[in-house]
């Protein structure tokens, strides 16, 4: 990940406002300066080697650190983890994923994990331990006063869940569950030996192991070294591998997996009669493993949530609630946002089958659902199925998408051209070669659509239809019921789309017709500009000088001939948005750095407020016992902070969007 | 051979190739001599006489010689034409006359009449004075060039290249007759493109879990108020859902209960069913401008409306789709879209009411680098911790966080 200036600064920010000063300070310097010793963090930091220590040891706790022992002198050198300190920020937003999809027994064990750090099973089933017994020996207490139930744990735990409903998990057998299922949700992940080294140095590691066992005398001539490549990638495969260790076991007893989730469905809520078969059937952790979040699954789920949300604004609610289910389905298998490109060489076979039937669908869809709703409707004679049930079995070239930015002149009139003809032939011959199967969707939407509207699974059909015809193209129609998502492209679609937003706040709708121009057209000459746009001359000049300074687009000077003379030389706008969007990422950073300081401002303007509120009888009850005039800057100085928290979490969806999905 | 050249002789050999020259093409049509030979005028094909014919009509302005790819070329020029060169004082005139005349409906710029003739400035300018008062040529303005004198013959309407076409009125962008065009025919692609209905809250899906359906009623005059009356179906629904208007439904999120709580009225446009073979196509478009009678003074073909369209593309406001090879146009985000009325908006805006909401299309969506003051920010390059400006006195910030300079806690 490349680390920017503010991206630095930012993520030391985080870490002191979750750690302290000290892990912030080394990790600024390990980020200043790169892969260092202990020594040479003395050095840069003039701390003393027993506060390094602590520091590094806290920073290794929560995994924002990689390290390497040199196997010579057995130095160990440090390295800062950029990733997972900037993952931090997120730390909210995926939890409220882990509530709403896994409920609040899971979002608690989360939020224990988060706090901790990495953590042993045994480690954290003990302390959920701790706290049990603590309440229950309070409700003991008050239960002794006023009943005479002395039942065994089942009804105890009944009682204590009315009396503290807001203790999440009530036993370590629950606890042992939500582990198990946020473990095959790939949501937790096992720590082992290489999980604190860079992926640099696995590279290396595993590329010499190759070397040395397959290719003594170096890879010879071009088969050998696609051959290299490939044994390197299942190297670095198994060694990714190795964090779902605990997954893969888990699967292996498949049947109980799936009795339990059968239950667990049922409902989480009504405690003791779950808990009873779970203890039967769930398969006890090993308390010696240890767990930690796995961000990079969390990330496929958030970049599920924002699709759902990006096809609400771009479709319609239902529609992109249907979506919602379908990419849940998809990405069940789906254990990582990009590809790497030195492991993925070659097709993963791990990922499963890459499409989810409508079946599977509609068997996921709550029944509370009213699938009439958000769809248009016209007679029948004005829909073409043929053209609405096109197949395309191929995900589309990445040729194309390049063309589309380099070739300039009549690019998108060919483009369009090409894409209705080849589309037509396509959909002719699939037409032919599965044609029994058209005919009876046909007869069947002839027959319910007459009178009354479609039944469910017709409903269903045609919001997925819609997200295929979709010009971000949600959804690829892949075969007669198979649906699937070329994510390369939509990604980059959205992207696109966010930038354009950007765009349309700054410069205004003017110009961002300018800057889609020059998209759609390649480079282009200003003489060409206003009759394109249909704007005047001087107005165009200004915007594009404004969108200059702004980075959204930029001039390309070519000289006639070669005496260069300026006043002959053709000027040609373009616009790149590559570059637009890492300039755009780098200002994210900086605005949600901007943020957070402002906030620490603030915290110092009304630091005598919040030095009384940790006073720990005022703790809890500030309302009561606090001043008036002290607690309105207090309950001021809250919603000032909400809102830039809010902020952060809103710009990260900017980021996460542009550099990680 | 002498009596070849007889006057008479000649005269007669002229006026017979000049009327059978304009039998054969337009003025602009070049002859080569094979050409004229062929035409049959000039007995036994004798060159030297046809030589002597040709040379006599140039003189009397009425063959005009080019160059062409096969050498020497001609084409002819109306009686008319020629009498204005033949009425001319003399020869400086009859060039800039001819220099004119050749750049056609683009018109010249006086100072290339210039270059091209290597005159002196005074001849030209005199020339062209002589030429104005005679009302053979007139002065132009060029759309490209605004500041260029130009000229052109004087019975000659300019290029559409000079004028700018009809996007143009009197050298200037008309961009309010630009604007007006636009927002009819983004009004058409969006009735056209998209299903007014009716539709349950808006739902953060997956958020809320609570059944919707008690949100679909489309009324029945509602239900015939809507364009194409297909709604049968919902309105059996709606009747039954009536007496539990949906006060559940809107529990979750606070969207969802404006939406139904302000549902009775709601009409959203819905996208329409995958396949949809009847979106508006560029031609059905100017078929429509032009039986409304809009641009009564201008004419607009397909290519100028197709200019417009894409000009709407382009701002994101519509789409093109091909359905079945037939490209057709609709409109983005068409749950978005506002429902009202065109006339009604018309009259808003008349009376002062949301001009300053763009004219049409939603609005722009924001996110979150938009909305902090550092998206906005006109010194965001300039901030720096130690700087003139920098997050400890950022005064859009606070000003964004409410806390204006004079509120701020006491010190």
């Amino acid at each position: 990940m490349l680390v920017t200036k503010y991206l630095a600064e930012l993520c030391s920010l985080l870490i002191d406002d979750l750690y302290g000063e000290l892990p912030s300070r080394i990790f600024a310097a390990l980020l200043l300066r790169g892969r260092s010793s202990l020594p040479e963090l003395c050095n840069y930091t003039s701390m003393s080697a027993r506060q390094l220590r602590h520091g590094l040891a806290v920073l290794h706790q929560h995994n924002l650190l990689f390290y390497q022992v040199d196997s010579y002198n057995g130095v160990a050198t440090y390295e800062a983890n950029a990733e997972h300190a900037y993952n931090l920020i997120r730390a909210g937003k995926i939890l409220e994923m882990i509530d709403t999809s896994f409920g609040a027994p899971a979002k608690d064990v989360m939020q224990s994990l988060l706090l901790s750090g990495q953590t042993r099973i045994g480690d954290l089933v003990a302390a959920y331990q701790d706290k049990i017994d603590h309440v229950n020996k309070a409700a003991k207490a008050v239960k002794d006063e006023t009943s005479e139930w002395d039942e065994p744990n089942g009804t105890t735990d009944e009682t204590v869940a009315e009396k503290r409903p807001d203790l999440a998990v009530k036993s370590t057998n629950q606890l042992n569950a939500v582990i198990c299922r946020l473990v095959e949700a790939e949501l937790i992940d096992v720590v082992h030996s290489k999980t604190f080294q860079t992926s640099f140095d696995i590279y290396k590691a595993v590329e010499k192991e190759v070397m040395d066992t397959h290719f003594p005398g170096g890879p010879r001539g071009g088969k050998a070294k696609v051959e290299l490549q490939q044994k390197v990638a299942e190297g670095l495969r198994k060694v990714r591998d190795e964090s779902k260790s605990l997954k893969r076991k888990l699967d292996q007893n498949g049947t109980q997996a799936k009795r339990r989730k059968l239950l667990f469905s049922g409902g989480p809520s009504n405690g003791v009669k779950d808990e009873h078969e779970e203890a039967d059937s769930d398969p006890v952790l090993d308390s010696k493993q240890v767990i930690r979040i796995n961000y990079e699954k969390c990330l496929v789920d958030l970049r599920n949530r924002r699709l759902v949300q990006f096809a609400t604004d771009m479709i319609g609610p239902t529609t992109a609630y249907v979506y919602g289910v379908f990419l849940g389905l998809l990405t069940k298998r789906v254990s990582r946002c990009r590809l790497d490109p030195e492991i993925d060489i070659t097709e993963d076979d791990s990922q499963g089958r890459g499409y989810v039937t409508t079946d599977e669908i509609l068997d996921n869809l709550k029944t509370s659902i009213d699938l009439s709703l958000g769809l248009g409707k016209a007679p029948r004679t004005e829909i073409s199925s043929k053209a609405a049930e096109k197949i395309l079995e191929d995900p589309p070239k990445k040729r194309r998408f390049i063309e589309e930015a380099e070739v300039d002149g009549n690019a998108s009139a060919d483009e369009s051209d090409d894409e209705g003809g080849s589309d037509t032939d396509h959909s002719d011959s699939d037409h032919d070669h599965k044609g029994p199967a058209t005919n009876g969707t046909k007869v069947k939407f002839a027959d319910s659509a007459k009178e009354q509207r479609l039944d469910r699974p017709a409903l269903l059909r045609q919001h997925l239809l819609l997200l295929a015809e979709s010009t971000q193209r949600f959804v690829r129609h892949c075969g007669h019921n198979d649906w699937t998502v070329d994510f390369v492209p939509l990604m980059r679609t959205m992207r696109e789309s966010e930038l354009d937003v950007v765009i349309e706040r700054t410069s205004g709708r003017e110009g961002l017709r300018l800057v889609r121009i020059l998209r759609s057209k390649g480079k282009l000459d200003e003489k060409a500009l206003p009759n394109v746009a249909l704007m005047r001359k001087a107005e165009i000049q200004q915007k594009m000088l404004e969108m200059q300074t702004a980075g959204f687009v930029d001039i390309q000077e070519v000289p006639r001939d070669n005496k260069a003379d300026v006043k002959k030389s053709f000027f040609l706008w373009f616009c790149d948005s590559d570059r637009s969007l890492r300039r755009l990422l780098d200002n994210s950073y900086k605005t949600m750095l901007r943020c957070i300081q402002v906030l620490e401002v603030l915290r110092q303007k009304d630091k005598d407020v919040l030095m009384l509120t940790k006073r720990s009888d005022v703790r809890g009850q500030e309302k009561d016992v606090m001043e008036k005039v002290y607690y309105d800057r207090y309950s001021r100085f809250l919603a000032n902070e909400k809102k830039l928290f809010a902020q952060i979490m809103r710009i990260d969806d900017l980021v996460s969007l542009i550099r990680d999905y | 051979m002498a009596e070849t050249a007889d006057p008479a002789k000649i005269q007669i050999l002229k006026d017979a190739l000049y009327t059978e020259a304009r039998q054969h093409g337009s003025e602009s049509r070049l002859f080569t001599q094979k050409d004229l030979t062929d035409l049959n005028v000039i007995p036994n094909d004798n060159v030297i006489l046809l030589l002597l014919v040709v040379q006599a009509l140039c003189d009397d302005k009425l063959f005009v010689a080019t160059s062409h790819q096969s050498g020497l070329a001609w084409r002819w020029r109306s009686r008319e034409d020629a009498k204005k060169y033949t009425s001319l004082p003399n020869d400086e005139t009859m060039l800039v006359y001819s220099v004119i005349d050749e750049a056609g409906a683009d018109g010249i710029w006086n100072r290339t009449i210039k270059h091209k003739l290597n005159m002196h400035e005074a001849v030209v300018k005199n020339c062209i004075k002589y030429l104005e008062t005679q009302r053979y040529i007139e002065g132009m303005k060029n759309v490209e060039h605004p500041n260029k004198k130009m000229y052109i013959k004087a019975n000659l309407r300019p290029s559409d290249r000079a004028t700018g076409g009809p996007w143009f009125t009197e050298g200037e962008l008309d961009t309010a007759f630009i604007t007006e065009l636009q927002n009819i025919v983004f009004e058409y692609i969006k009735k056209q493109s998209a299903y007014l209905g009716s539709q349950g809250g808006h739902r953060d899906a997956g958020a809320s879990r609570v059944p919707k359906k008690g949100t679909i009623r489309g009324a029945a005059p509602e239900a015939g108020e809507s364009s194409r009356g297909v709604k049968r179906a919902a309105t059996e629904i709606s009747n039954d859902d009536q007496p539990s208007p949906s006060a559940k439904a809107a529990t979750e999120n606070g969207t969802g209960a404006t939406t139904t709580a302000r549902s009775k009225a709601k009409m959203v446009f819905l996208p329409m069913p995958a396949g949809y073979k009847s979106y508006p196509t560029v031609s059905e478009i100017a078929k429509l401008i032009h039986a409304t009678g809009i641009t009564n003074n201008t004419t607009l073909g397909e290519a100028d409306i197709q200019q417009l369209v894409d000009v709407l593309t382009f701002d994101g406001l519509v789409e093109p789709i091909t359905v079945n090879g037939r490209k057709g146009y609709r409109v983005t985000r068409a749950s978005k879209q506002d429902t009202v009325s065109f006339a009604k908006r018309q009259k808003d805006r008349e009376a002062g009411i949301g001009l300053d909401e763009p004219p049409n299309g939603v609005q722009p969506s924001s996110n979150g680098l938009t909305e902090a003051p550092c998206g906005r920010c006109p010194v965001f390059e300039l901030c720096e911790e130690g700087g003139p400006v920098s997050p400890s006195n950022c005064v859009y910030f606070l000003r964004w966080l409410g806390l204006d300079d004079t509120r701020s806690g006491p010190v």
